[in-house]
Formats: C-alpha cells, structure tokens, sequence
C-alpha cells in the first residue's frame, strides 16, 4: 500500500467575502487533517462547521484562501488530482435527461474509458448498486434512493483509489442507507480510502477507522474512533443469563469491596431503533421472497 | 475473461488496473460535453421548431400572390434565412443562458469537475454542444428549404417559358434571358455562404452568451443582457460612428467609444446574407475575413470566460 496520504490538509483557512460589504465568514481555520490511503475517515460535525468547505476544497472546487490541500501527493487545484477521486455530493443530481447507463458511460468517457472496458465497467457498477433492471429509465424517474445509488457508481466508474462522500445516506431510507454503509466497508476490504462527511454520528461510528469533529470551522478533536468514544475510567461488564440473585451479589462485592469503585447502573442492552427497524423489515421482506 | 482481478466493489484488485490517468487536454472530453448538451437539447424538443419552420416554408411557397417568379422565389429565401437566422440566435442566447446555471443549481456542476475535467473544456464542450445543435437544425432547415425553393423554381422556369412562348414577340435570346433571370433566384450553391453566416453568427453570439453566463447570478439575467448585447451588436458602428463625431476627437471619446468598439461583437458582419438572398454573388475573400473574424470573435469571448470561470468557487 501507498505510504503517501491519500488526503492531506494543513493548515487549512477558508474565508468567504460576503458581497458588497466589505464583511468576511471564515468558514474553515486552521485545519489540518490526514486520511490515510486504505483507511476510511469521518469528519463528523453540525450543519454550518465547515465540512462541505473542507470537502471541495480537497475536490478542488474551491480555492483555499490559506494552506494547502493534497490528494495522493497532488494539489488539489491540479485537475489530475481528481484521477483518484471518485464523489458523491449530498443529494445529487445529474442529467435528468438521460438514462443510468447513459449516465454512467458519460462519467466514464470523461474519465477516458472507452470502448468494451466503458461498457463492462458501466454493467459492472449497475449490478454493484442494483439498478440493471432500471439501466434503461432516465433519471427523471428515478427516487431519491436510486440517485443516490447512481451517484456512488459513477463516483466509482473510473475505479478511484479515494472516494468521497458527503452525507451518503441523506434522505435514503433505512435499508438503502445500510447498503450503503455495507459498500463503504466493501471499499474499504479493497483497499480504497474514504473520506466520509456526515452528521450521523451512528453511520459514521459504524464504519469510520478515525475520525475529526469539526465545529464553528476548527478540528475539536482527531483520532482512532475507538479511542475517542472510550469512556477510561469506566469498565463495561456484560453477562448473558444472569439471575438477579447473581446480580445483587455482584452488586454487594463492588460495594464492600469494590476499593473506591462505584455500582453505575445494570439492566439489558439496547440494540438500536435502526437495528430493530432492519431486523424486523428485513425479515418480512425475506419472508415475502 | 478479463485478467484484471475484481473484487466486492468492483474496484481491481492487487495487482489489477488502476485509476486511469487523464490527459492535460482531449478533445474526446469535449466531444463527451459535447455532445451530452446536444442530447440534454435536443431531448428538450428544440427541433420541434423545425415543423415550425417546415410549415411556413411550405406555406410560403405556395402562396399564389402577386409576385413575379423571381419575386416568389426571393420571397422564399427572405422567409427561410430569416426564419433560420431568428432560430439562431434565439437558440444560442436562451441555451446558452441555461445550461451553466442549471449545471450549478443541480450540483451536477460538482460531479463533472470533481472528474479529471479541466475547466476550458468544460466551457468548449457547453459551446460544442449548443453549436452542435444550431449546426444540425440549420442543415435540416437549410435541407427542407432548398427542397421547396427547387420545386418551386422548377415550376417558376416552366410556367415562365410557357408564358413567352404563347406570346409569340419573343425572340429564343429573350426567353433564355428571362429564365436566367429566374434561376438566378433559385437553388445556388451561393445559398450555402448564406447559411454559413448564419451559423458564424450564431457562433459569435453563443461565445459572447457563455461568457455573460459565467460570471450572471440568473439564466434571466444572461439572456436580457445577452439580447442587449445582439442588439448593441447590430448598431454600435452607426452609435460610435454618431458619437465620435459629437464628440471629436478628445481623449474623453477614445476613452468611451473605444472600449464599445472593442467589446461589442460588428454583428452586420453577418449583414452578406441579405446580398445572397438579392441573388449577389460573395467574394471568397468576404467569406474568408468574416469567418476569421467569427473564429477570432469566438476565442476572445471564450477565453475571456475561461479567466471568469477558471477561479469561480462552487
């Protein structure tokens, strides 16, 4: 695997004129922040903090007013740095007039393929994301879902070594969004970064190796998931098939002798509504197969 | 079989095919731009102007005024070029105005430039696809109208001999001097110079059309302004020209006046087309300064736009 980066920004500033006023929003300062090739990094933080800046200045849609962005070693003003990159906007649309494979062959000829590999490569994304039986229909008619899945097989046309993703899954419903979530841990099996921005903290939890909270446009925080969400000073014990005899024993050895530590709470663990909802819907639904 | 190795994503595996690398420039990207506007227009109906057309063009040919054969026919000519010239610059105007900032409203901005796509092709392959357009439609314009005008310049020389012959004062010299006189108002490959001003107009005004386009907050706002600067185009030698003699020679007039003559397209450049419809004959050297000076017109505006566009932040 690579060892250069396969996003790199230092010392990022963003700072937007607002117009006719000599007024200034500084979007994004100071920020620095790395996605390593083969990992797959969330830059998690509230509408407004600078995510969607951060991320088209890394596209090279946006010019940074200070610092430098990189993507595999290239500036990111350079067009050959999207070579590598494979997007997904939040909510996308495309040419409404033309059809999924129409859409997909035309991403692909602009990222030069042609030919045979064009037309293999075309039915191997609509079979990725499921839409072969849809190829034909033109985008005007395709739900919010079906773009979204669209959107990610031309992100993934010209086979990108980075994929970026903002907010992949908004406005997808539930088994759409974890289908989605599955492929980002698919990409991430073959060695592609991704370079995720979301504000669902669970998606990002679920699939994220590290990850950058933003806020008011400065990084707050930066690292491995599994160190940030662990609480160090609390230990998580969790028994299957215990009595409440058991319980109440455990209960009073921590208490006699437990040298300080403190009996927090006992009871059963939650699952998720998201799990529940797929669990339930998803058993129907194989049912009715 | 293919020997690249694919995995779940369909991404190739260790030792497969990479990310393909993408040239500085290619002219396949802009043929690919190219021609999705063309699909992008043509799927928006735009040729259904062309029953439009077909029927006034039918319909002028047989009305049975009281016209001279020869007047008949320039009557055609008049209605058909005029005819294509309005679709053409109509067209180049309003497309044009619309597709960048549809491409920005939708984002679909986004997923073109986030591809290996410099931005002066996407500027050329948007101007590719609107000429593209005009290019076909002029041809099928030009392909039903000359049909009409044959046909009826068959039926004018037949009609026109018939006449002298059954008045029986005229010699066989008259007769062929009149039937010239009528077939010079018919099919000419002359007709051709027409239809290729019209198109380098269109040119001028589509280039000028992108560069408003890319830096106007509004469609609406690109074609009132695009529609001033056509009009301006047709009269800004006769305004500078009124100008600089009210106001002489000072440096406050080269100040103004040269700045219009400079940035405003001569669009009676294109003025040839109403001497070919007369039956006039064009110099080559005409065609060839009014399709250098399109091509020049046509460049400048576009990179004007490039410089416009190149830093503009999504």
């Amino acid at each position: 695997m690579s060892d250069t980066a396969a996003v790199e920004v230092r010392n990022l500033t963003k700072v937007f004129a607002l117009s006719l006023r000599k007024q200034y929003v500084v979007a994004v300062e100071d920020l620095s922040l790395t996605v390593n090739a083969g990992e797959v990094y969330g830059l998690i933080g509230p509408n407004g903090s600078g995510k969607s800046t951060t991320m088209k200045v890394v596209l090279g849609l946006m010019a940074p007013s200070k610092g430098t962005t990189k993507v595999f070693g290239i500036d990111s003003g350079d067009f050959r740095s999207r070579n590598a990159i494979g997007f997904l906007p939040e909510n996308p649309y495309f040419y409404r007039h033309l059809t999924g494979e129409e859409t997909l062959r035309f991403y692909g000829k602009l990222c030069g393929l042609r030919g045979r590999d064009l037309k293999e490569r075309a039915a191997e994304m609509l079979a990725l994301v499921d839409l072969e039986g849809a190829k034909d229909r033109r985008l005007a008619g395709y739900s919010k879902g079906m773009l979204q899945r669209i959107g990610l097989a031309q992100a993934l046309i010209q086979r990108p070594r980075l994929v970026v993703l903002d907010e992949p899954t908004a406005g997808v419903d539930p088994i759409g969004s974890r289908k989605i979530r599955d492929l980002i841990l698919k990409l991430k099996e073959d060695g592609i970064s991704v370079f995720l921005c979301s504000h669902l903290l669970e998606q990002v939890q679920e699939v994220c190796d590290r990850v950058g909270i933003i806020a008011h446009g400065r990084m707050r925080r930066e690292g491995r998931l599994h160190d940030l969400i662990a609480v160090e000073d609390q230990t998580e014990i969790v028994l299957e098939g215990a009595s409440p005899e058991l319980l109440a024993r455990v209960r009073e050895l921590v208490e006699k002798e437990g040298g300080g530590a403190v009996w927090r709470r006992s009871g059963h663990p939650r699952t998720t509504l998201e799990r529940l909802f797929l669990d339930l819907v998803g058993t129907k639904e194989n049912e009715g197969k | 079989m293919s020997e690249t190795s694919t995995t779940h994503s369909g991404q190739p595996s260790a030792g497969g095919r990479g990310p393909l690398r993408a040239p500085s420039f290619s002219l396949g990207r802009i043929w690919t731009l190219a021609t999705s506007t063309f699909t992008q227009l043509v799927r928006m109906k735009t040729f259904y102007f062309l029953i439009v057309f077909a029927l006034v063009v039918v319909a002028v040919g047989n009305l049975d005024l009281l016209y001279t054969a020869e007047q008949k026919l320039r009557v055609i000519k008049n209605t058909a070029f005029g005819a294509m010239s309005v679709f053409s610059w109509l067209f180049a105007i309003a497309a044009t105005a619309m597709l960048l900032p549809r491409d920005l409203e939708d984002r679909t901005l986004y997923t073109i430039l986030s591809k290996p796509v410099p931005r002066l092709e996407y500027l050329l392959g948007k101007l590719g696809g609107v000429m593209l357009t005009i290019a076909i439609a002029l041809l099928a314009m030009q392909a039903l109208f000359t049909g009409v005008l044959w046909v009826q310049e068959k039926i004018a020389l037949a009609d026109a001999y018939a006449d002298m012959k059954a008045h029986s004062n005229f010699t066989e010299a008259e007769i062929q001097t009149r039937l010239r006189m009528v077939a010079e108002q018919g099919v000419s490959w002359g007709l051709l110079s027409a239809l290729w001003a019209i198109f380098l107009k269109a040119l001028v005004v589509t280039s000028f059309t992108l560069l408003i386009s890319t830096f106007a907050s509004s469609s609406l706002f690109t074609i009132i302004v695009g529609v001033i600067v056509f009009i301006i185009g047709h009269f800004h030698k006769m305004a500078v020209s009124y100008w600089s003699s009210a106001l002489g020679e000072g440096a406050l007039a080269k100040v103004f006046l040269k700045p219009v003559e400079l940035i405003f397209p001569d669009l009676r450049l294109f003025n040839i087309v109403e001497n070919i419809v007369g039956g006039q004959p064009v110099a080559l050297t005409a065609l060839a300064e009014m399709t250098g000076l399109s091509v020049l017109y046509a460049a400048v505006y576009t990179m004007i736009g490039l410089y416009l566009f190149i830093d503009k932040e999504f």
